[in-house]
């Protein structure tokens, strides 16, 4: 297999490997750990609704990818969970937008634990009798969602900015779009992105590389690369309505206000993200004017926080929290962007911004789970393992204020949810 | 191999947890004090006036730009139960200094910083400021009040209310929004010098080494405190079981429903006397194994979550469920079907040895989360002796089938709480 090495000045290292059917494979030994942690995923998830396989296109039903993740964990004989139960590892998997990764965590029997985890995924069993019994199942899951106000508030906001792209409509697909799917589709989408070309093993953890390497090599099948081309509808670059409100049994106002943005190109560097979060920071990080003003004025608490959420062919800054006037939040954060773009960053600020974020990014490495999140997003987004420490040691105020300016908060999207009734 | 604990004044304890492979050291300062409906409220409120700002940072963007200067140091505050205390929580934790661009000493910057907080609050004529009195009780109300927003969270803490009624236990860990609002810059200061003189107090320190003079410095503040009635936090009440099982149900505008059930054991205590209880409960309702998971669930499709867990210091066992109002009976019946199995010894040989593995190799695991080892140990303030993580993975293997029935035997239901949908009327509509 070829390899590459990648070493950090934070004295962390890891091995970079790509198998012949084109699977990429990310290891970072842990030798000090009792624990080790392991992702098999594909880049694939809720927004892949449409697209061709090796020519032929294909339109699915929403919600399909989430229901492969559940589908996949039985088999004709011993379902996953049974398996990884005799061993006694911890074992997951979830969907996003954009992945859907199976993992387990253990700190006995790591290798037979990679034999359960590379044998299930690629062990497809989808029949018309299991397909039905699971559309009642997930019924249940978004049903439950439904319930959750945190998010609620954040799905009413991506479906009043998206008119088209499916990131507006909620993982798990709706009760109406998930009884259209049958075994039959399920196999298609599992042939077309459970593709190895299109899949990546994450480990990290008190591992030995050449024997993971070794394993995974006997393990994986070498398919026949296929060819996907993801196709979207164009979206507009502005929102479709500036304000969404639903009413909810809280107790006080919950909001998720977002910044929509397009750029000419779907995805965006890692340096752009790395720019993007300094940028929040600055403008309503803890250390921040506005953060203490919105605190003192009443306006904010505790569970505030905000995100660059992006991904293929979506962009925007979000927002979230709980708020007695999410509407004065939003314009608070509004102004505050226009005064940046007038007065310029602070630059003592952003000094202090950089080294807070660069200890983070440094904490990052003390958890085997959070290593291998990020070599997810490597995997997914093509950058490299220590990237994000590289940039931010590079990253000037002058990029962040160029950054900044590209900013229209008037293509915006307020979205809160009230209380029934004023309690 | 157990970790020895530094005396450092009295009922103040330092304890060493030597672990090298983080990236960062973690200080966390743990008060213990009794949990009583008077004082829950104003106590609960210190950890956090404490970590917004102090007598060298007098608000909190100059303390939030020195955290931002000293890498990115968080510092957190939490208060918590502990049986029937209240644990108050603030900590630090920090990047190693070997990590500095310039060799500065972080750690020791980072456990000047704590300590500062908690002694040298920023108060004047025996009181907290009344603009930080005001920010600080708002975000507890609101937290307070935001619990009611998470229905899982909320139904278990209305669980919790109910069978513990006019007991410590039952008081809720932030105490009422009534409460809070009784505050006064006056009262907070007066708490603030009983949490000093009063609490049971242990400081964790995990990571390669000690901050240089912390526990000096720590004793040296400790000798101008008069420490007296020092909370004895040894002695949590077991749960006491109930003559006859008591059901409170509520209604409230949700699609689903939330079934959650509280049992008394016989068990309770140090980890010692409890380790049955874990495995019981861990059978009964922990991993992807267990009853409530393969039967409830995933054959009888009752519910979409369905789980067990215990709480060692009171002898409680609770199951949590969502269901559908339809099979809410059913799913209940079911439940207690599945423990009387377990009561009778027929769980099958594969569900107890997945569960003593599971536990294990969860317990193996603990040393490679700094946040989950300080807590560990915050929790091990009752026992005599403090066992890590592995000697209990050990000693979990030794818990026997015949452990098991036993601890399931002196399980007995005791209160049951469902929050279940309204009528259907109005629905909320997006605008």
């Amino acid at each position: 297999m070829k390899r590459e090495f990648f070493e950090s000045e934070i004295g962390e290292s890891c091995v970079k490997a790509v198998h012949p059917s084109g699977l990429k494979i990310y290891i970072l030994e842990k030798p000090q750990y009792n624990s080790a942690y392991a992702v098999f995923g594909t880049k694939y998830g809720s927004i892949d609704t449409c697209f061709s396989a090796n020519g032929e296109k294909l339109t699915v039903p929403e919600g399909i990818a989430h229901f492969l993740e559940h589908k996949l964990f039985e088999s004709e004989e011993q379902d996953a969970f049974t398996r990884f139960a005799a061993t006694g590892a911890y074992a997951n998997a979830f969907t996003s937008f954009d992945r859907t990764c199976y993992l387990f965590s253990c700190a006995d029997e790591f290798y037979e634990n990679l034999d359960i985890l590379l044998d299930f995924v690629q062990s497809p069993y989808f029949t018309e009798k299991t397909v039905e019994k699971e559309q009642g199942i997930i019924g249940q899951e978004i049903r439950m969602y439904d319930d959750s106000p945190s998010w609620r508030v954040m799905f009413n906001m991506l479906m009043a900015m998206y008119h088209n792209h499916p990131v507006r409509i909620d993982i798990a697909g709706t009760v109406d779009s998930i009884a259209k799917i049958d075994y039959k589709l399920l196999y298609k989408c599992y042939n077309t992105f459970y593709n190895p070309a299109n899949m990546f093993i994450c480990i990290a953890g008190n591992v030995d590389t050449e024997k993971v390497l070794a394993i995974i090599e006997a393990a994986v099948k070498t398919d026949e690369p296929v060819e996907i081309t993801r196709y979207s509808e164009d979206e507009p670059a502005e929102v479709v309505k500036p304000y969404v409100e639903q009413r909810f049994a809280v107790a006080q106002p919950m909001f998720c206000f977002g910044i929509k943005e397009s750029f000419p190109t779907p995805e965006r560097s890692i340096k752009e993200k790395v720019c993007t979060s300094m940028l929040i920071e600055l403008l309503v990080g803890d250390a921040s004017p506005l953060y203490e003003r919105l605190v003192n004025e009443g306006l904010i608490n505790d569970e505030f926080s905000t995100e660059y959420f992006n991904g293929y062919g979506y962009s925007a800054i979000v927002f979230e929290g709980e708020s007695s006037d999410p509407k004065r939040v939003a314009e608070e954060i509004k102004a505050e962007i226009s005064r940046l773009k007038e007065d310029g960053v602070d630059k003592k600020l952003f000094s202090a911004v950089r080294r807070g974020m660069y200890g983070a990014a440094i904490k990052q490495f003390n958890s085997v789970e959070n290593i291998a999140m990020q070599m997810i997003d490597c995997a997914v987004t093509g950058c490299e393992l220590f990237d994000e420490l590289k940039y931010l040691k590079a990253l000037t105020a002058e990029d962040v204020y160029r950054r900044l300016l590209q900013l229209d908060p008037e293509n915006s999207t307020l979205s809160v949810i009230n209380p029934l009734e004023v309690l | 191999m157990s970790n020895k604990v530094t005396d450092l004044a009295t009922g103040v304890e330092g304890l060493f947890i030597k672990n090298t492979r983080f990236n960062t050291t973690c200080i966390s300062c743990n008060f213990y004090l009794p949990l009583k409906k008077e004082t829950a409220a104003e106590y609960a409120l210190l950890p956090f006036i404490l970590t917004s700002c102090g007598s060298r940072y007098p608000d909190f963007s100059r303390l939030n730009f020195e955290l931002e200067r000293l890498y990115g140091a968080s510092l957190n505050a939490s208060a918590e139960k502990y049986g029937d205390y209240q644990l108050l929580k603030m900590s630090v934790t920090v990047i190693n200094d070997r990590f500095t661009l310039d060799g500065e000493a972080l750690i020791k910057q980072a456990a000047d910083l704590i300590c500062g907080l908690i002694f040298e609050p920023k108060v004047q004529d025996g009181a907290f400021y009344e603009s930080d009195l005001a920010r600080e009780k708002r975000k507890a109300i609101e937290h307070i009040k935001g619990e009611y927003s998470e229905k899982r969270i909320y139904a278990k803490n209305r669980l919790i209310e109910e069978m513990y009624k006019g007991e410590p236990y039952g008081v809720a860990k932030c105490g009422k929004v009534e409460d809070v609002e009784k505050i006064t810059g006056k009262s907070l200061y007066d708490a603030w010098n009983r949490m000093l003189e009063t609490a049971f107090i242990r400081v964790n320190v995990v990571g390669a080494e000690v901050p240089a003079g912390l526990f000096e410095d720590l004793t040296e503040r400790f000798a101008r405190v008069s420490r007296h009635d020092i909370t004895n936090c040894k002695s949590s009440a077991p749960t006491k079981p109930s003559a006859a099982p008591r059901t409170v149900t509520e209604t409230t505008a949700v699609n689903q429903g939330k079934l959650v059930m509280g049992f008394s054991s016989d068990l309770y205590g140090n980890d010692a006397n409890t380790l049955p209880l874990l495995v019981m409960c861990d059978i009964f309702g922990g991993g992807p194994y267990s009853r409530l998971f393969t039967n409830v669930r995933e054959k009888m499709s009752l519910c979409y979550y369905c789980s067990a867990s215990s709480l060692r210091q009171k002898g409680l066992l609770t199951v949590e469920s969502g269901v559908e109002t339809d099979n809410a009976e059913k799913a209940l019946t079911e439940i207690l079907n599945q423990l009387e199995i377990i009561k009778k010894g027929e769980f099958s040989d594969f569900e107890y040895d997945s569960s003593l593995k599971s536990l294990a190799d969860t317990f193996n695991a603990y040393n490679d989360s700094q946040d989950s080892i300080e807590s560990w140990y915050a929790l091990k303030v009752n026992n005599d002796e403090i066992y890590s993580p592995e000697e209990i993975a050990e000693r979990i293997k030794k818990v026997a089938r015949e452990d098991v029935i036993n601890a399931a035997k002196g399980v007995k239901l005791h209160t049951v709480y469902k929050l279940l949908p309204e009528n259907k009327k109005d629905e909320g509509k997006e605008g």
